[in-house]
Parts: C-alpha cells; sequence; structure tokens
C-alpha cells in the first residue's frame, strides 16, 4: 500500500535520506518491533522508532513507574506507582497515531527485536530467543558514562560472541538516553538495508565517545552452526 | 527498462518523462515532492519542475545538482503566473551530495 | 554533584532534534536553571526527531510547548522559555547568563554566532550538528581549545551547503547527538572533563565509523584573537575548572 500524503508529510525529513525512498517507508510500516524493557535506554528508543514510522511496536515491561524513569522520556512525575507498560502505550500513542503500540505477548510474531535491558542476564536471554527465532536484533545496555550497542543481523555472531560486561554503576544523565537512540539508528538502518560496512558490529559509548568494531564468532558457538566459516 | 532520449538534444527535444508542479508547496515539501518524483523515472529521464521563484528557485535545482542531478533547463515562465520558473532536470545515477563539515 | 548542578545554570539555542534530548538530559540531571531559545512552531515534518513534542503540538510555539512538557515531567525543574531567535541583540546577555551553552541550532549563521558570544564571554559551549547519517560534536572551552573559526575562519558559503529544509536527517541519529551534547553539558557543569574538549568528533552511522578531529587554537582566529582570558586562570588552565557565575 503506498504512502498516504499525511505519511509522506510526517516523514518528509527521512523520505529525502540517500538510500531512503518510499518503498523503504513501507518496509517500516510493515515491520513489527519488538522492544524488551521500557526504561531510559529503552524509552528513547521506543519514541524514535515510533515516531520514523515502525507500524507495530510491541512494548515488554514488567516494572512500575518510579522516580527515577522520567529520565526514560515517556514518564510524568504524575504517573509514579503505575505501570510502565500502559504509561509508556499511552505516551507513544500521543507522540504519534501513525505507529501501533501495543503489550508484547508470547503470540506476538515480531520482524526485529530491539533488546534495552538493564541487566546483562535479561539481555542474554532476550537475545538468545530471538537469535533462535530467526529473527534480527540489536541489544543496548548502558552503565556508568558509557555502554553499548551490539546489531546482530541475520548470520551475524551472536551477541553472547560479542558483549563485554558492563560497569553497572548507574548510568550519567544523557548517557542511557544516547544508548537507546543509539540502538534505535542501528534497528532502523537493519530495517531500511541502509547500513553500509560490516553487519554484525558493536558500538561502545566510553566515557560518551562512540568506538565500533565488527563483530566476531566466538569458535563452537551455537550461532555458528550450520554455517561455513 | 527503457532509458528515456533525454541525453542528446537541446530542450526542445527532451522528452519529459515526468512532471512537478511545486508551486502551492512550503519547505520541505518543494525537495520532498521533487525528489518523489524524480524516483520515480529512470536515470537519464528528464523530470519537469514548475517552481516559484525566490526560495524554492535557489534551492531545489541546488539540491537536485548536489544529489547528482543535472539542471538541463532553468527559465522564466510569466505566462504560467506571477513568478513561476520552469525547471528541467535530467536524473542522474544515484551519487549522493552534500557538503558535511569535516 | 546533586547540589553542584542545582547552582548550575545552562542556556540551549533550539528545542528541536538536538536541543530537545539536550534539554531531556539536563532538566533530568537538575541542573539548577536551563533556558532555552527557539522561535519556530511545530510541524508535522518535526515529528520524526524531536521528542519534545507530539502530534498534539503541531502548529503549537515550540518555546511554549517544550517548556509544558518538561515541567510536566520535571515538576521542580526552574525551566525558562524564551519565544525568539538567538540574534546579536539577545546573545551576549543570553551567554553571559549561562554556565555553558548548548547549541542546537540548525543553520552556520546560528552556530558561528554562538560560536563567537560564548569565545568572547569566556563560556563552555558544547557544539553540535547532525545531516543525514552523520552527527558531529564538538566542546570549545575559550581560551583553551580551538573553536569553530579555528576551524573554519567563516561558515561555508551558502551554496556549499543543503539547506536544512532540503537535507534529510535520521531522526534517532539527532538524538543521539543530542544526548550526547546534554551529556557532555552536564559532565562540564559536574566540573568533569568533557568528552570533546577540543575535540570534534564526526560520526557515520550507516558504517558506523567515527573520527575525531583535534581543534586547538589558530593563531590569527577571529574568534580567539580578541577573546577575554577567563580570569586568574593562566594560560592553558583556562576553563578546566567550572566557571565563576556571572552576577
Amino acid at each position: 500500500m503506498s504512502l498516504s500524503e499525511a505519511e509522506i508529510a510526517r516523514y518528509a525529513r527521512q523520505l529525502i535520506l540517500p538510500a531512503y525512498g518510499p518503498v523503504t517507508q513501507e518496509h517500516l510500516r510493515a515491520a513489527r518491533v519488538h522492544v524488551v524493557g521500557a526504561g531510559e535506554v529503552a524509552g528513547p528508543a521506543l519514541l524514535y522508532l515510533a515516531a520514523a514510522g515502525v507500524g507495530t511496536l510491541f512494548v515488554d515491561d514488567a516494572l512500575d513507574v518510579a522516580a527515577e524513569d522520567p529520565a526514560a522520556w515517556l514518564y510524568s512525575a504524575d504517573q509514579l506507582g503505575t505501570p510502565r507498560l500502559l504509561a509508556a502505550l499511552e505516551a507513544l500513542r500521543a507522540a504519534t497515531s501513525l505507529s501501533r503500540p501495543r503489550a508484547h505477548a508470547t503470540a506476538a510474531d515480531p520482524t526485529a527485536v530491539l533488546v534495552c535491558a538493564s541487566s546483562g542476564g535479561l539481555a542474554r536471554t532476550a537475545a538468545e530467543r530471538a537469535r533462535v527465532a530467526g529473527v534480527p536484533h540489536v541489544v543496548a545496555t548502558a552503565g556508568g558514562d558509557g555502554g553499548e550497542v551490539i546489531a546482530v543481523p541475520p548470520g551475524a555472531p551472536c551477541f553472547a560472541c560479542a558483549a563485554r560486561t558492563g560497569s553497572g554503576a548507574p548510568v550519567r544523565p544523557g548517557v542511557a538516553a544516547a544508548v537507546g537512540a543509539l540502538g534505535a539508528v542501528e534497528l532502523l538502518l537493519i530495517l531500511s538495508g541502509a547500513s553500509q560496512g560490516p553487519g554484525g558490529r558493536r558500538i561502545e559509548l566510553v566515557s560518551g565517545r562512540p568506538c565500533s568494531s565488527a563483530t566476531a564468532r566466538v569458535p563452537g558457538c551455537a550461532c555458528g552452526q550450520g554455517r561455513s566459516a | 527498462m527503457v532509458h528515456g532520449g533525454g541525453r542528446e538534444g537541446s530542450s526542445r527535444t527532451l522528452d519529459i518523462a515526468g512532471a512537478v508542479d511545486l508551486r502551492q508547496l512550503a519547505c520541505p515539501m518543494t525537495w520532498v515532492r521533487t525528489r518523489l518524483a524524480l524516483d520515480r523515472i529512470a536515470p537519464g529521464e528528464v523530470l519537469e519542475v514548475v517552481l516559484l521563484a525566490g526560495e524554492p528557485l535557489e534551492n531545489v535545482p541546488r539540491t537536485a545538482e548536489q544529489e547528482g542531478h543535472r539542471v538541463a533547463l532553468r527559465e522564466a515562465r510569466p505566462e504560467k503566473g506571477e513568478g513561476a520558473w520552469r525547471v528541467l532536470l535530467v536524473k542522474g545515477t544515484g551519487t549522493e551530495g552534500g557538503v558535511m563539515l569535516p | 554533584m546533586a547540589t553542584a548542578l542545582a547552582e548550575r545554570s545552562a542556556l540551549v539555542i533550539g528545542a528541536g532534534g538536538l536541543g530537545g534530548p539536550a534539554l531531556l538530559a539536563l532538566v533530568g540531571a537538575g541542573v539548577g536553571r536551563v533556558t532555552l531559545l527557539d522561535d519556530d512552531s511545530v510541524e508535522t515534518s518535526n515529528l520524526n526527531r524531536q521528542p519534545l513534542f507530539g502530534e498534539a503540538d503541531i502548529g503549537q510555539r515550540k518555546a511554549v510547548a517544550a517548556a509544558l512538557r518538561l515541567r510536566r515531567m520535571f515538576p521542580s525543574a526552574r525551566v525558562e522559555a524564551l519565544d525568539r531567535r538567538f540574534d546579536e541583540s539577545s546573545a551576549a546577555e543570553l551567554v553571559s547568563a549561562a554556565d555553558v551553552v548548548v547549541d542546537g541550532s540548525d543553520n552556520f549563521a546560528t552556530k558561528f554566532l554562538a560560536n563567537d558570544v560564548a569565545v568572547q564571554a569566556g563560556k563552555p559551549l558544547v557544539h553540535g550538528g547532525v545531516l543525514r547519517y552523520t552527527a558531529q560534536i564538538l566542546t570549545v572551552l575559550p581560551g583553551k581549545t580551538g573553536c569553530l573559526r579555528c576551524l573554519f575562519e567563516a561558515p561555508p558559503p551558502p551554496v556549499a551547503v543543503p539547506t536544512c529544509a532540503e537535507a534529510g536527517v535520521l531522526g534517532p541519529l539527532a538524538g543521539f547527538a543530542g544526548s550526547i551534547m546534554g551529556a557532555e553539558a552536564v559532565r562540564i557543569l559536574s566540573g568533569l572533563r568533557g568528552a570533546y574538549e577540543g575535540l570534534l568528533l564526526v560520526y557515520e552511522a550507516r558504517t558506523a565509523r567515527s573520527r575525531v578531529v583535534p581543534v586547538r587554537m589558530r593563531p590569527g582566529c577571529s574568534a580567539c584573537a580578541i577573546a577575554p582570558r577567563p580570569a586568574g586562570a593562566a594560560p592553558g588552565e583556562a576553563a578546566r575548572a567550572v566557571p565563576e557565575r556571572a552576577v
């Protein structure tokens, strides 16, 4: 289905990007992205994915809004104690009516996953689930004055191969949002086909500066089974 | 795909593969519409653009050149309306333009 | 550290793709007073990259909508919103009242004005820009690092650069750059070393490649040449400490 006038006006600034056109925007509209987490890394990512025109977003979070959560961009001080899932859905609908945010359920059938978990264990589990389902995914984690974003397009080394242990320290202002936004960039680049260079890559933010490298498969990892070296 | 015969000849013999009228539009939709129209024709084909003097005339052809297309013609056409200009763009082969700070 | 921030102030130019995320970082961090300037209205094509605004804000003045959103999210924050342009008539006074300037503007004339006025006033400036798939960030510490004019004597001629209206932007890339700018401003206000002091980062998103270009003071730079040395500083030590607040 071709783009409506409203979509052309809304996505004007993307439509004129190099290597991006109406067909790309239609692909985004058909995409179904499962975002794991709705905290300070995921919040900005959810907003940008919705704003970019991702057709369906599955929001997946079990916590309540806490005092530090307005840093996640989606929540207001008057929502303390309410489930983040509901507040996030409300905020995303207010941001744009051209994207459909839904509560994630096990029957959801995403075409891509963005994992923004606060703990390494949750990230690993969610990433592995996406890998086994054969779905491209991006994992974004933040800690202290930095973080990492790992892109796993089809066939790339998995998250477990690429991840390094995080600092675990409380995240500095602005850093979580930067990591979440970068995660959204990587996911959009995968969905739009505009990514260049190594498909599987890790972008590390160290003291606020990005540094990227291609990811490499750990010999013997399950993610390499069935592929030639 | 047959490439249009827009390469040789003067403006009088160029085959117009597409046309767009930007006079009712404001920035950024002027370039957006032009770009979408260019996307629909093949490299080498010609897009006819009618636009207003002033900011659209200064910016749209220049942006087209930066994006790898060629401005074959730029002429005032007052009989179409006040401030109306006609620009013919020959679609390039998809190079990317733009200057960024180093 | 939180107490120190509560006594600091920041000036943010623009509340859109870069300024919006920077404001969210600064206000969320508890900076005592944040002043934002924007003289535009919210348009539908802004919404792919400007997180302070939603569909209901289309047609509203950005300064007004931005302040409302920030105050709703952070009720105890002191946000001052000015619905006007950053230009010669207002720049010096606004910059002198701030401890750091964050430039989220979208045109070179404003960027160079912010640079010149910040250098003149001896205030740290966090400069940023995003165009298509590329983002750049630089922190200018007057008297210590180079400035925008050390890099280029004058803004690029209009014909060399696509107007912002003609250029595409990948939405979350603006969010990345603006958030980094906000994080950098908070670092500086906290008395920490900035990550971009005298270092221009150019980040290309499709390849995820970074280039870092040192920006040193250039002899003959017209902005640095007439800047006063910050009070009490030895050459080369100038702006490491948090600048004294103008009274």
